[in-house]
């Protein structure tokens, strides 16, 4: 069987329609579904990888996952087939994800991008929306059993805002079963601690790294 | 152009360190520094936490006003630091800014109709936050403009942003910007168009460059203010080459003094006094 590169290089190299092309032809070859899915898997991280360097940016970083979701939707009905999960999107999912801009702030383009990565990569990603209560936070994180609380806010108003969702997950006795991660132009090591999160970052490649070592260690 | 000088924002982390350990030094320098670049207005943005803003801002206007004539742009959503900015101001400021959020409406527009301010007005709200429409901005703005006149603010008092979201995002983010300000220009001839731009290359390569060219197309829809590093020549240089493209610029003698004063154009060129 084809070891899918051109696939791979035609997603890593932004050509979509060659990319939609091959998914369909390697599917009517016969290639299962999830070993499709696992090359744009591959090319996401690849992706990721030219983010990090600054080959790619935040552009690649959208188109690569409007990709993703139109192989899925092609690759979709034959998962179901095969057996592989009815998400069309890889099967199992790694973990649970609850995301939200806090109070105060409505910054949503980071969160956004986040979001969106984070399921690429094959995680459960419920996205609450911008201006969230902490309160309401916490109520979606124990209803959605989520392992992972994204804190979204570019102001350096949304801190405070931060710090009490997590002492109120201390309150509940919660802190040790979900982690938090912040995200933010404005994030740093100083900040983290002062909100008392697990960890900071300021790009959505870097915080799905921090989030699936997390999920997977 | 009515260049609203940014770099006194604590929220840069140099800058909030001056702050905290109350470094006049390094404040009277970023402000003598922005004035010399031809800035009308400083920002200033405490960019500290609630409970110790409306004292950093006061030192921060005192520091200013002993360094600098210009008026000041008080930049904050807290409205107990406004109140002491606008305690200690020697010239009429402009206040930082009033959006469609009820917070905004309720905590700053009142301290700016009582002190006759120039205000700055953010085409967004709680409801919808930033409108992905010109029209859903304009809405906005009619709301605010009207809020304003109503308090006694002169139309020219105002200085509308219809705000700029990332090109890297949405491939029309940047014509939605361009057709708000023709927008807000055609309905309020009097009023101030300004805008922050740098959001417009969020996540882009070569961000000058993108910054530089928005800010000509800006100018040709109607711009006529903006929030920016005035010590930014490049980006001064093409808003001086813009303007006067746009016939602002009587027998160009505002481009070629600047030209001579070796404040535009590439740094090694020869200067024979303005």
């Amino acid at each position: 069987m084809a070891d899918l590169k051109d696939l791979f290089t035609a997603v890593v190299e932004m050509q979509e329609d060659a990319a939609m092309a091959l998914t369909r032809s390697y599917l009517e070859q016969g290639v299962p579904a999830l070993e499709i899915f696992g090359c744009y898997q591959s090319a996401l991280e690849e992706i990721g990888k030219r983010f990090e360097q600054q080959i790619y940016f935040i552009p690649e970083l959208i188109m690569s996952g409007e990709m993703m979701k139109a192989g899925a939707a092609i690759l979709k009905p034959s998962m179901a087939e095969q057996g592989a999960g009815t998400q069309g999107d890889g099967g199992n999912k790694l973990g649970k994800i609850l995301m939200a801009t806090v109070q105060g702030d409505i910054h949503d383009i980071g969160k956004n991008i986040a979001t969106m990565m984070l399921e690429l990569n094959g995680m459960q990603v419920k996205d609450i929306g911008v201006d969230v209560p902490s309160d309401t936070i916490i109520q979606e994180a124990v209803d959605s059993e989520a392992d992972v609380i994204g804190l979204s806010g570019l102001l350096t108003l949304a801190f405070d805002p931060m710090k009490s969702v997590i002492e109120k997950l201390k309150e509940k006795g919660l802190r040790d079963k979900i982690k938090v991660i912040i995200g933010g132009g404005q994030m740093d090591e100083q900040v983290c601690k002062y909100v008392g999160a697990d960890a900071f970052v300021t790009d959505a490649v870097e915080g799905v790294n921090i989030v699936k070592g997390w999920l997977q260690g | 152009m009515i260049v609203i000088g940014e770099k006194i924002n604590g929220t840069r982390k140099a800058v909030g360190a001056a702050i905290r350990e109350r470094d006049a030094e390094r404040i009277t320098q970023l402000a003598r520094d922005q004035v010399q670049a031809g800035s009308a207005y400083l920002d200033v943005n405490a960019g500290t936490p609630p409970e110790r803003e409306p004292d950093d801002m006061a030192w921060l206007v005192t520091t200013i006003q002993e360094a600098v004539d210009v008026p000041l742009c008080l930049d904050s959503a807290n409205p107990e630091a406004l109140k002491a900015g606008l305690a200690l101001v020697k010239k009429p400021p402009i206040v930082n800014s009033v959006s469609g959020e009820k917070s905004r409406i309720d905590g700053v527009l009142p301290l700016a109709l009582e002190y006759k301010t120039g205000l700055i007005l953010l085409a967004l709200d709680d409801t919808v936050g930033i409108p992905d429409t010109s029209k859903g901005r304009l809405d906005i703005v009619h709301r605010l403009v009207s809020m304003a006149k109503q308090g006694g603010l002169k139309e020219d008092q105002l200085f509308v942003d219809p705000l700029v979201t990332a090109i890297s995002t949405g491939n029309e983010n940047a014509l939605l910007t361009f057709e708000a300000i023709k927008m807000i220009k055609q309905a309020y001839p009097e009023a101030h168009v300004t805008c922050g731009l740098s959001n417009v290359s969020f996540g882009m390569p070569l961000r000058s460059l993108i910054n530089q060219t928005f800010m000509a197309m800006c100018i040709q829809m109607g711009l006529d203010s903006a929030i920016i590093d005035p010590n930014d020549r490049d980006l001064t240089s093409v808003i001086a080459a813009a303007e006067m493209l746009m016939g602002q610029d009587k027998y160009c003698q505002r481009f070629n003094r600047a030209y001579r004063a070796g404040m535009i154009g590439p740094q090694n060129n020869l200067t024979v006094g303005g």
